[in-house]
């Protein structure tokens, strides 16, 4: 990622490496997670739950979509982890350092066993990572490692691992993103087919059973670092449907549903044998304004299309209020993410006199793509969104396209000016979404220096506070250049009986480990 | 009868192979794997990594030649998804469909000739009013819509059969009874008219005339006749009881070869998709061959001519 923007080395071989290297090492995870509890009480009774998909696979390193990343991590652990408030904590790695600009230390947790019995060390990273990043693996995550050159074994419990380029969010990146460890031993034995199906990790559970899209058995692992884990068994059922998979829940086959349709909420919500809990979901939507085109590349025009567009309206209307209208890409769960930027509001009349500053006063007229057949609905907000535009006089022609259809024409760059699109903040970082959404590419064509100096010096800071107090300027810098009709994050919805204790997590992962039965 | 076995098979095998090239070029215009299967952060530099790694940058032909040489040797490649040879993935899930397909189909023809049958013999009379009416409704709702009401009123209003999933015997009665309404009221019908024709033969007059008894008459004499018909159609409605069954398998989450396609279509997981047209493609023109060879043993006129 950071090979695009080549200002990085200098910046960092000027301030922010001595500071790194004084502050240093700063040890991320110093905060340990909590010792095993021998005095905790033995995991006990069944649960089951209905997702909408179920994993492609249990091999970290072909995991296919976000719906097989969230609920591996049951089974494996990563070098790093979230907590249930979205912070990154320590899980395998007790902490890290940045050795200098290339170089990341992780010291090793001890006495941890993958569920097979064999000992997690450095030699299990090694071989993990190494196997992530072999082009023989054909790694789907191989894009998200990529700036992996090497990792060396320094002792049985610390290893390095050496970047092509400075990479600020290795420890995320290895953490239950796509740094899930395997055991080395167990991997070579089954083989790549096995490993997708005999899953051997270090995680809160292990896999007891799998009949693709029938039931996948968990069960849990009492042997567990954290400590055992509150449900002694776990039975998941993909149920595709949403009306099935609610029907379920009425029915009282399954304790835990996701998603739930916006629509349904209300209704559910009056079951007094049902829960219903939202989270903001950290999927971002917006309107990618291609700005190399005139009219798009005044900014005044696209500051026009801010306000033309009632996103409130839209929220309430088909969310039914469930989701946060927010003011830049930046999303509401994203380290800095700074409330005191507003959003653009509402207002046709100042959107047409902006035209009209810009010189269009009787509009322009230009195109507008969306899609169906995506994880989330764009072509409902894209419908409503084409008809604001119309209203402040633009003469919009919107294109509606299979996703499959789109894909191919975005990735071209040989979609219409404007397109509306999402993109999933699994990182929880700002700097990731912005970068991939400036990429000059796939149909993102809008660049700023600033911006980019901006995220660079934001990148050679390892304190995520610190990272946290800049990202403040660059949501003002983004919102005043408007390259994106901003839109908002809409929220996602679990549905469970009154018998389990469950809270989701801000970052979409279905973490079972502290689902618990109400006593 | 060899010579007719021979071409007809002869006819199976082009048709399988005809299938597959077309499954093959239409799984090119549904779209380029790349993006699902790639996480969100894929720049272009790794869409293209991705593409030659698979070997999908390579021109349509060259693919079409390696999906040839090794689909005849029954390899469909490596599922996108789930990192395991295609075929045995399909086949495991064979069991499913036929179960539930075989279910439907037996509960299609279990309620249509005895409807049929008493609609024919009391014509115009409100049994078959009441007959024509549960076929008009069976071919008039959505099987869809149909498998949600149900799931709605059998399992959560009364909790009398599980909403989705396959288990025991109670699993399989709502998806089958979704499969087998339209399937019900095409025989019905066609039963009807079949032996509304037969009734009016000679040989049933015969029978009359000769004082046997009405059930005779229509049990042994009338039926046998009158359901001959109904075998071609049950073998070509094989196809449709298929299609249906993708729809159904997806609402109740049956876990079939129809599911498993919807999900291998929707994630462009080629192989899968190639495996499973080639699979259900075979069943398709073996079931329709095996009705032909049947239909020839039950009216030796078509062997004769």
């Amino acid at each position: 990622m950071i090979n695009d923007h080549p200002r990085l080395r200098a910046i960092i071989s000027r301030r922010a490496i001595p500071r790194a290297l004084l502050v240093g090492t700063v040890a991320l995870g110093l905060a340990l997670a909590p010792a095993p509890d021998p005095a905790a009480a033995a995991p006990t009774g069944e649960v089951t739950i209905g997702l909408a998909a179920e994993p492609n696979t249990f091999d970290p390193h072909l995991t296919v979509g976000r719906n097989t990343q969230i609920f591996i991590v049951n089974v494996y652990d990563g070098l790093t982890a979230r907590d249930a408030q979205g912070k990154l904590v320590p899980a395998l790695a007790t902490s890290w350092k940045r050795l200098n600009p290339t170089t990341w230390q992780f010291t090793l947790r001890k006495g941890v066993r993958f569920h097979n019995g064999d000992e997690f060390n450095a030699d299990a990273v090694k071989f993990t990572l190494d196997r992530a990043i072999n082009p023989e693996t054909k790694a789907t995550v191989s894009s998200e490692l990529s700036t992996i050159a090497r990792t060396e074994v320094v002792d049985p419990f610390t290893v390095n691992v050496i970047t092509k380029t400075p990479d600020f969010l290795l420890p995320v990146r290895l953490g239950e993103l796509y740094g899930l460890m395997l055991s080395p031993k167990h991997t070579n034995a089954v083989g790549k087919e096995g490993i997708a199906i005999k899953p051997n990790g270090t995680g809160p559970f292990k896999l007891a059973a799998w009949a693709k899209n029938e039931r996948l058995v968990l069960e849990a692992n009492e042997q567990y670092w954290r400590g055992a884990p509150k449900v002694k068994k776990i039975t998941v059922r993909p149920i595709l449907e949403d009306a099935a998979r609610i029907a379920a829940l009425q029915a009282g086959e399954v304790d835990l549903i996701a998603p739930i349709p916006h629509v349904r909420i209300a209704e559910l919500k009056r079951n007094e044998k049902l829960v219903i809990k939202t989270i903001a979901a950290p999927r971002i939507f917006h309107v990618t304004i291609d700005v190399r085109k005139p009219p798009f590349d005044n900014v005044k025009v696209r500051q026009a299309l801010n306000h033309a567009v009632d996103v409130n309206a839209i929220l309430k209307s088909l969310y039914f209020g469930y989701g946060t209208r927010l003011a830049t890409v930046v999303d509401k769960g994203a380290l800095g993410y700074d409330p005191k930027v507003p959003p653009y509001p509402y207002d046709p009349a100042k959107a047409k006199a902006l035209l009209a500053e810009a010189g269009f006063p009787n509009g322009f007229e230009t195109e507008f793509d969306s899609f169906t057949g995506s994880i989330a609905d764009h072509a409902k907000p894209a419908e409503a969104i084409v008809g604001y535009l119309q209203k402040i006089g633009l003469k919009v022609k919107p294109n509606v396209f299979e996703f499959g259809a789109f894909g191919p024409r975005r990735v071209a760059n040989q979609t219409a000016p404007l397109f509306i699109y999402s993109i999933g903040n699994a990182y929880l970082e700002p700097s990731w979404v912005i970068r991939w959404l400036t990429q000059g590419g796939l149909g993102m064509h809008y660049k700023n220096a600033k911006l980019d100096e901006m995220l660079t010096r934001i990148e050679a800071t390892d304190d995520p506070r610190k990272r946290a107090e800049q990202y403040s300027d660059v949501q003002k810098l983004l919102r005043t250049e408007a390259p994106f009709i901003f839109l908002f994050q809409a929220d996602a919805v679990f549905g469970m009986s009154t018998r389990i204790d469950y809270t989701p997590r801000p970052d979409e992962t279905q973490w079972l480990y502290p689902l618990g039965l109400k006593k | 009868m060899r010579a007719y076995i021979a071409a007809r098979l002869a006819t199976a095998v082009l048709v399988v192979l005809g299938v597959s090239i077309v499954s093959f070029c239409l799984t090119f215009l549904s779209g380029d794997p790349a993006e699902i299967m790639l996480p969100p952060g894929a720049t272009a530099e790794h869409i293209a990594k991705f593409r030659a790694e698979w070997g999908y940058d390579d021109p349509l032909l060259v693919q079409y030649g390696r999906f040839l040489s090794r689909a005849v040797q029954g390899d469909f490649g490596v599922s996108l998804r789930h990192g395991q040879s295609s075929l045995p993935l399909i086949a495991a899930r064979l069991p499913a469909t036929l179960q539930l397909t075989v279910t439907a189909m037996l509960l299609a023809i279990v309620l249509a000739v005895p409807l049929g049958v008493l609609a024919a013999t009391h014509r115009g009379g409100p049994l078959d009013l009441l007959a024509m009416g549960v076929a008009l409704l069976g071919q008039s709702v959505p099987n869809f819509w149909l498998a949600i009401m149900m799931i709605l009123l059998f399992a959560v209003s009364w909790g009398l059969l599980p909403t989705s999933g396959r288990g025991g015997p109670a699993h399989v009665v709502m998806p089958a009874v979704a499969i087998a309404i339209n399937l019900m009221a095409l025989l019905t019908r066609l039963v009807r008219t079949t032996m509304i024709e037969v009734l009016a033969e000679d040989y049933v007059r015969t029978g009359r005339g000769k004082g046997l008894r009405e059930v005779m008459v229509l049990t042994r004499h009338a039926l046998p006749n009158a359901l001959i018909p109904l075998v071609t159609v049950v073998g070509l409605q094989f196809g449709y009881i298929l299609g249906g069954a993708v729809v159904i398998e997806t609402v109740f989450t049956w876990p079939g070869v129809g599911l498993f396609t919807i999900q291998a279509i929707l994630n462009r997981d080629y192989p899968v998709v190639q495996a499973s047209v080639f699979i259900l493609a075979t069943g398709v023109v073996l079931i329709n061959l095996i009705v032909d060879l049947l239909y020839v043993w039950l009216d030796p006129r078509i062997r004769l001519g």
